[in-house]
Formats: structure tokens, C-alpha cells, sequence
């Protein structure tokens, strides 16, 4: 928000109301609400099944950005869709099979510690 | 969130992360430098959540005219570090007024820490952060900004200003300045790997 605190045009995004591309759904449909930093990927298994909805424009720009594994947070950046908007579309991807959530095997502790100790390694060295 | 998903139509073999992503949080008050402290270390990207709008924001948010509007648009700062091929770090500004507080809990799901930013003539900012970090057992360092027209204040007295426990670093830095914000973020890493293993993190 500008230091005024008072937005500018330029500032209210879209002219279309983000949850118009949802069809006014604000939930996922399965309910289940993807961390910011969730890694997704495309399956490569496009949804062609009638049993579905067709695709929209903001699916298909998903899935595109799906090839590699990305974050939702990296995902909403890159579209300019806000997270809630993202979360759902990523729901009905998911839900299609086109799309799958990359689940980290709970780690160790040692294998933790491993991660921080690279995380600061890394940031010393930046 | 965390529940597990069931895939009925699962794929053959779940894919392999190619990546772990780690989130640590930025959090002060209004005008403390959040933005600019992410932008110093990584390319800030707006984020744009759609919140649902909550009795809080009632009389803030103006809603004459769009009775019938039941969600806001919050724009939080966000920043990405990649750390060698395996390891992201993102930074996430946690919006500083109270009536978006709600949104705390889920962007500190997960995550590493947080940097509380100070702003040493407006300290009282930072008390809602601290309380909260407090009680969720996150850990976090204190830095203070300094900004070029402020008034100098030895850490220790900042400390004691805030009320904080012995084991939470309270250091100096500028927001603007990339080696100062490593630094911040430094300490921050290394204070969770005291608190999770006492020998790691040690220079």
C-alpha cells in the first residue's frame, strides 16, 4: 500500500475481480488450503476428461508453469493472481490429476541441521 | 493445511523434490523498512492475497458503496534467495497493522523465523510481533533499523525496552544494506540451529 495509505488506480489490480476466474469459488474444491511455499508439478497428464470442467486461460497458464516444480507463493507472483485465487485453481488441477503436490519425506534431524548449515554456508557466501 | 491428501487417481511414483523451500518471515511496524530490507537481499515481487474481510476491519477498510464486498486485497512483500541448486529461502513480509493479523498464523506455518524490524522511536510496534513469536515458540532476532535521523540506542537497552528472553539477538543494522541484512538473516539461521542442536551453527 502507498505510505498515503490511500490506494491509487494503478494499485487496485485487475479490472476483472480476481474471484471471477474461480466462477466466485473462493475455496478449494477439496478443501484443502496449499502452503505458500507448497511445491507443485504438472504430472504430464493433461486433463482432457469430459468429466471436468473445461480448462480456463488461468488453468492452462498454471499448468504451463507447472513443467518445473514451482512454489504456490513463486506461481501467484508470476500470473499476478492472488494466492486465494491460485490455491483454488491449483485445487482443481490437482483434482484432474494434472497437477501433484511434492511432498518432502520428513526428514531427520540430522538431515535438518544439514539444511541450515547449507542455508548459512550459502548466505555467508552470497 | 497439513492435512494429508489421498489420491485416488495418484500417479505412479510421486515426483522426487527437486528443491526444498524455507520461508522465513519479515515483521515490524509500518514504515520500519520491511520492503526495503527484502529488496536489499533478493527481487521483491508483490504477492497479492485476497482476504476475506473480518469485523477488524470495519470502519478502516472504507465499504460505502460496495456493501456487498466481502473480501480486501493485501499486498504482502515477498522475496526469494536461491542458496546453490537445492536450497530456497523466501522472505515474506508479514503486514505490520493489526488488523491483518489474522494472516499471521498462516504465513508463520513452517516457517524457519522471523526478523523483527525496529524502528527505535516507535518500539511499541513491535510488541504485538514479539508476543506472537513468543507464544507460538518461533524463533526470532530483533534488528534495529537505523534509520539517519533516529536516535542511537545500544541494543542491550532495546532489549530491555522490549522485554526480551536473554536468547534472542537484538542487533544494529540498515535495511538498505545488502551485508547488513546477510548478517540479520545469519544470526536469525544461526539461532535456530542453537535451539535445535546446540552444537550446530557455530562459526
Amino acid at each position: 500500500m502507498p505510505p498515503s495509505g490511500r490506494w491509487r488506480p494503478r494499485d487496485s489490480g485487475p479490472v476483472v475481480r480476481p474471484y471471477a476466474v474461480t466462477g466466485g469459488r473462493t475455496e478449494p474444491a477439496d478443501g484443502e488450503v496449499l502452503d505458500l511455499i507448497a511445491v507443485v508439478v504438472s504430472t504430464g497428464r493433461a486433463a482432457t476428461s469430459d468429466d471436468h470442467p473445461p480448462l480456463t486461460p488461468e488453468h492452462r497458464r498454471i499448468l504451463g508453469l507447472c513443467e518445473q516444480q514451482v512454489t504456490v507463493a513463486d506461481l501467484a507472483a508470476e500470473i499476478a493472481l492472488p494466492v486465494g485465487v491460485v490455491r483454488v485453481l491449483l485445487a482443481d488441477l490437482i483434482a484432474q490429476g494434472a497437477i501433484t503436490v511434492v511432498r518432502e519425506r520428513p526428514t531427520a534431524k540430522r538431515t535438518q541441521n544439514d539444511v541450515l548449515q547449507e542455508i548459512l554456508n550459502g548466505l555467508r557466501a552470497l | 493445511m497439513g492435512s494429508v491428501r489421498s489420491d485416488s487417481s495418484g500417479p505412479a511414483r510421486p515426483p522426487v523434490a527437486a528443491f526444498t523451500a524455507h520461508k522465513i518471515l519479515i515483521a515490524g511496524g509500518f514504515g520500519s523498512g520491511k520492503t526495503t530490507l527484502v529488496g536489499a537481499i533478493s527481487e521483491v515481487r508483490p504477492l497479492r492475497t485476497e482476504e476475506t474481510l473480518t469485523t477488524a476491519s470495519v470502519g478502516l477498510d472504507d465499504l460505502s458503496g460496495v456493501a456487498g464486498k466481502t473480501t480486501t486485497t493485501v499486498a504482502l512483500d515477498f522475496g526469494r534467495i536461491t542458496i546453490g541448486s537445492r536450497v530456497v529461502l523466501y522472505l515474506f513480509g508479514l503486514p505490520g497493522q493489526e488488523r491483518f493479523s489474522f494472516m499471521w498464523s498462516e504465513l508463520a506455518y513452517g516457517a524457519l523465523g522471523a526478523v523483527i524490524l525496529a524502528d527505535v522511536r516507535r518500539l511499541d510496534e513491535c510488541f504485538a510481533s514479539v508476543n506472537y513469536f513468543e507464544s507460538r515458540g518461533l524463533p526470532f532476532v530483533v534488528a534495529i533499523n537505523c534509520f539517519d535521523n533516529a536516535p542511537r540506542y545500544d541494543p542491550e537497552e532495546v532489549r530491555h525496552a522490549l522485554d526480551l528472553d536473554p536468547d534472542v539477538p537484538t542487533v544494529l543494522c540498515d535495511a538498505r544494506e545488502v551485508a547488513s541484512v546477510k548478517e540479520v538473516l545469519i544470526t536469525l539461521v544461526e539461532t535456530v540451529a542453537a535451539r535445535r542442536i546446540p552444537t550446530a551453527g557455530r562459526r
